[in-house]
Formats: C-alpha cells, structure tokens, sequence
C-alpha cells in the first residue's frame, strides 16, 4: 500500500490521502478512514510494517495533525483526533471503540486552523487499551501497560502497570 | 449482478436534506454528513428534529425519535457523535459541542418495575405484539448554551446541564449540572464547581 493509491478492496470511492504511509504487509480497512484528515504535514499518518488498521478506525486530524504507528500494531475501530502528534509504539493492541483525542471534534475544513498543540498522546510499545477507553491529551502509556475496558486516562501510566476506572486507576503494577 | 457505484456525497453532508422527512426543520447552514443519521427517527411531532442555524452533525450522530419526541438543537452546535434516544424531548443551546459517543436519553426506555419488565420483554419479542408494551417514564433533557460533553459521557432523563457547565469525558451524568460546573467520573461529581454563567 502506498501514498495517493486506490486500495484494491476499497468500497470508498478515494485514494489514500498522498501523505499517508502504510508500511510493507499492512493493511488499511478502507480510506474512508481519512475521510476527516484534514492534516497539511508532509506526513500525516505513518503506519509501520505488519500492522492492521480495521473496520471504523479514523483519522481525525487538525491541518498540524500527525500519527505514527509502529510495527505488528492492530487497530479494531479507534477515533484518534489530534492537531498535535499521538505516537503508537509497536506490538500494540487497541481495542473496539477507543477514543484516542486531545479535541473534542475534528478540524471543521470551513474554520481557521487552530494552533498545533505539540506533543499529544504516546503509547509505548507491546501495550493494550482496552475496548471503550478513552485517553486524552497528555497521555503517556508506558511500555507492557494496560488499559483496562472503559478506563478514561489523562496522565502517566506506568511501564507493566494496568489501569482501569474513571478516572483511572493502577490496579496492578509490574505486568 | 452489478453493484451499485458509491456516491459519496452520502457521506460528505452533500447529499439532498430535502428527502428527510418534513417535520425535520434544518435552519441556514446546517450540515449533515449522512442521512443515515436519521434511520431510526420515527417522530410524529412537528418538529422531530429542529436545528438551528449552521449546526453540523457528524456521521456518528443518531437520531433515534420516538413517535412523541422532538430533539432541538440551538444555533452553531456541533453534534460529532451524539446518540439522541429520545421519548419526548431534548433541548441543546447555542453553540453545545457534543464529542464522540455520547448518548443523550430523555427516557429508560423500558419500566424499572420488574413485573412490567417482564411484560415489556413479551411485547417485544420478534413476533410480540407492541401494543402490549407497559407505558414508560420519560423526563426531558435540557443543556445550556455553550455547554460541552466530552467523550463517551451518558446523560440521562430529567438531567439540565447549565450554561458553559463541561462534563467530562466518560461521566454519567444522571443529576442536574450548574452552569460553568464541571464535572467527571461515574456518577458524575463536580471537580470544579465554576462561577456560573
């Protein structure tokens, strides 16, 4: 899959936004999942070898919006909506329905640009979020952490530990 | 067999609003991205739905309207994914962002009493007969001018969230909010109190 191309399964009728990279032996559900990137970077949405973004995932990006995907990730229906960078560590999984913003909506194409808002939302590496979370801006999920179904983050987790709750909390420490 | 091409202006909000039903009144510049938002509205009153002037509704947006409920919506709303269940009304004002799957009820939908429960379940069964169903309880929602729901919240019957009040992302919001208060959690409780609006 590259940059501008039809995908072959596609029941939507566009190309991949020509600043979105799917890496080797990934796959994309459908470019209906940048139907709001609106984002103006050069790269606005990588996404690393080995990884599957599934069936009501999207990309909801302000015109600074950027993503990064790891390796081996698998996406089964995320909104991420950003207009700073939200970073995905490999091996991650995201669940059904999680919410991954710093914003409460995506980048209306009619408004004026907002301004970026830097560093947004990290996932380490060979993480799990659970179905329903949602975790907002300024997020750091730590590498081996988990989030549990349902939690609502807006801080640190920390590597190996389990969050759940709203607000979340650490129910198990050390994996 | 051939399929059908796709038009994608049913889903970019350039599709015909005149093809929804009339008792749904769409001020000036209201944008719509999908009609599927109204596959569930079956609202007989007039107006089902009102939205005021430049309200954009995203496509996660659901209009599920019972045959007596009216959903109105202030102008420069922003609806992105607002499930509406609604039995008799919900009220938004001006300029209220409602984030992503949020789900605004105006009723339970089926009676709290177990014994009408049951009865409810029979009537609605596959080949039950709705006429059967037990009446249900319904309270309107009303949410201030500038108010802001974030993220997965819940907001139930009977609920008036005041003006600029923020209610956090995944809260259930059960209980009345003041204007300017912001609240999280489930139930919700109020980490900031505000200064009213």
């Amino acid at each position: 899959m590259t940059a501008g191309q039809v995908l072959p399964h596609d029941w939507f009728p566009r190309s991949l936004p020509p600043n979105v990279v799917v890496g080797a032996r990934s796959w994309v559900f459908s470019a209906h999942a940048f139907l709001h990137c609106r984002s103006q970077r050069p790269c606005a949405v990588r996404i690393g070898q080995d990884t599957g973004i599934y069936h009501g995932t999207h990309f909801e990006l302000g015109p600074e919006g950027e993503v990064e995907i790891g390796r081996w990730c698998t996406l089964v229906g995320a909104v991420i909506c950003t207009n700073g960078r939200i970073v995905i560590g490999d091996c991650t999984f995201v669940a059904h329905e999680v919410v991954l913003a710093d914003t409460a909506f995506a980048h209306p194409p009619d408004k004026p640009a907002e301004p970026a808002i830097g560093s947004s939302i990290e996932i380490g590496e060979n993480a799990w979020i659970g179905a329903r979370a949602v975790l907002l801006g300024g997020t750091r999920v730590g590498e081996g952490a988990v989030v549990g179904a349902g939690a609502v983050v807006d801080g640190e987790v920390p590597p190996y530990a389990t969050v759940a709750g709203n607000p979340a909390k650490i129910v198990r420490t050390g994996g | 067999m051939t399929a059908e091409p796709f038009d994608v202006r049913t889903v970019t909000g350039a599709w015909d609003y005149a093809t929804l039903p009339p008792n749904v009144q769409l001020a000036r510049g209201c944008w719509i991205e999908r009609p599927q938002s109204f596959e569930r509205f079956r609202s007989t009153r007039a107006p089902g739905v009102r939205l005021d002037e430049g309200v954009r509704v995203y496509g996660w947006t659901v209009f599920n309207v019972e045959p007596g409920g009216s959903v109105l919506v202030g102008a420069g709303s922003v609806l992105v994914g607002a499930v509406f269940m609604c039995q008799e009304r919900i009220t938004l004002g001006r300029a209220v962002t409602v984030s992503y799957q949020v789900t605004i009820a105006d009723s339970d939908f089926h009676p709290r009493d177990p014994r009408d429960r049951r009865r409810d379940a029979i009537a609605s069964a596959p080949e039950g007969d709705p006429r059967e169903r037990p009446p249900v309880e319904s309270r309107p929602v009303e949410i201030g001018d500038n108010a802001w729901i974030g993220i997965g919240a819940i907001v139930l019957k009977g609920v008036h969230i005041g003006a600029g009040a923020r209610i956090g992302a995944g809260a259930v919001v059960a209980r009345d909010v003041a204007a300017g208060a912001h609240v999280t959690g489930n139930p919700a409780t109020v980490v900031d109190p505000g200064e009213g609006e």
